[in-house]
């Protein structure tokens, strides 16, 4: 992983999920990280801060909008930023989320386009696209 | 040793809809007692559990209660206001439900009975009350197990799923099976065939995690809120169209198949209705599933 690189983390218990993001961001410059699980990302999560982050509602182990809690409670993740993604598009998960200083709240089915655009809106927008 | 069974007290979804229409079915929202060697378990506290409450606080023996709440929507806990054990010394009530902590759980149910909605408090709850940690990843309440899932509904919400008896029950009270396969399938021609392709694998995986999480249950008790015709106005509510409801329960291969948290708008004829149609696609697909509507008053036998 290269330092000058931004990084973006993707948790989602899903596998087509994960491939979508990492066919979608194939070219960008940018060190793209998948994760199954909360507690799978957990390890990387509680020591470094992703330059965006996103985390799905529902997954087996634990839900995505009480995982987001958690991470607001560290220092290190008070302010990273964070994009939900979901299956389940419902107005009190967007506010909870939106509570939750999530910046974007987005659905599934998306397109590859759609992926790359609200990444690029939110890292370096010198990223060679 | 005591009978082991499961009965239903409340089975509307919304709220309490308790009229001459709709008595056949029963008016009171979401409730349903396990109990099994005089151990009980509550799933969700409408306005069913206030005539439990009565009933356990008549009994007076089976003192140690586990609530399991799927959700805080009003019709799931709006009847703790008036659940009697609350209000007895000497009585121990457990409360398992959805959140980051337990100060998040009991600020849930805190808030209901707060002025200027309630005119008393939980303070004013005399039973021992113990709200389990959320973190727990599996409870257990004398010989009763109980696991839980994340569901499709507005806000977290849970399927627990709990053995009991010889049993194996699934409970999920609110839930809007198969939105990811119908989502896709509305916008599948603005895709890229290698974008189709994905949402289509992508699918296939969410249903067959949808179909994991009851797979052979003896019991499912399932949110069946709408008719077809209801659905389509109501995608993206959070709950099911009784058709769906009965198809996944085919082809998770379920036992027993309970419809409930039923539309307040389905009068009892409505309901005979749902559960005809049901009836008719078991049939067209050549399956074993029995299925029936959830009735206030209605009885499994857990042995």
């Amino acid at each position: 992983m290269s330092d000058s690189k931004q990084t973006v983390i993707v948790v989602d218990d899903n596998t087509t999920v994960r491939k979508l993001f990492e066919r979608s961001t194939e070219t960008l410059a940018i060190d793209l990280i998948t994760f199954n699980s909360a507690k799978a990302s957990m390890g990387y999560l509680s020591k470094n801060k992703p330059d965006l982050l996103f985390l799905d509602i529902i997954m087996p182990d634990k839900d995505g909008l009480t995982f987001l809690q958690e991470l607001r409670k560290l220092p290190l993740h008070r302010d990273t930023p964070v994009i939900m993604i979901t299956s389940k598009d419902y107005a009190q998960d967007r506010t909870v989320a939106n509570e939750l200083g999530a910046l974007e709240f987005i659905t599934k089915p998306m397109p590859m386009r759609a992926i790359t655009d609200i990444i690029l809106k939110y890292i370096n927008k010198d990223n060679p696209y | 040793m005591a009978k082991s069974y499961l009965r239903f007290w409340g089975v509307r979804g919304s709220y309490a809809s308790p009229f001459p229409t709709h008595l056949k079915v029963g008016g009171n929202t979401s409730c349903v007692e396990i109990s099994v060697d005089d151990h009980t378990v509550i799933c969700d506290a409408g306005t069913g559990i206030i005539p439990l409450g009565n009933k356990l606080a008549a009994e007076n023996k089976n003192k140690d209660l586990l609530i399991v709440l799927t959700h805080y929507h009003w019709d799931h806990i709006c009847g703790l206001p008036f659940f009697v054990p609350a209000f007895i010394p000497d009585w121990k009530i457990n409360f398992f439900g959805p959140g980051e902590s337990i100060q998040e759980i009991k600020q849930n149910l805190d808030s209901q009975m707060q002025a200027p909605y309630f005119p008393v408090g939980t303070e004013t709850w005399m039973a021992k009350v113990n709200y389990i940690e959320p973190r727990e990843t599996k409870i257990s309440h004398g010989p009763i197990d109980i696991t839980y899932y994340g569901v499709h509904h507005p806000g977290i919400t849970y399927g627990y799923k709990i053995k009991a008896g010889n049993k194996t029950i699934i409970y999920v009270s609110d839930n809007e099976c198969q939105f990811l396969d119908k989502s896709i399938k509305q916008k599948m021609t603005e895709f890229s065939e290698e974008e189709q392709q994905m949402f289509e694998a992508m699918n296939r995986e969410e249903y067959e995690y949808e179909l994991q999480s009851i797979q052979g249950a003896d019991v499912l008790i399932h949110d069946a809120q709408y008719t077809p015709k209801d659905y389509e106005t109501k995608r993206g509510w959070g709950h099911s169209c009784y058709v769906d409801v009965v198809n996944y329960a085919i082809d998770a291969k379920v036992k027993e198949l309970y419809l409930y948290h039923h539309d307040p708008y389905n009068d009892d004829d409505a309901i005979d209705n749902i559960y005809e149609k049901s009836q008719e696609i078991i049939q067209e697909r050549n399956a074993s599933l029995k299925c029936f509507i959830a009735r206030e008053g209605m009885e499994i036998d857990l042995d």
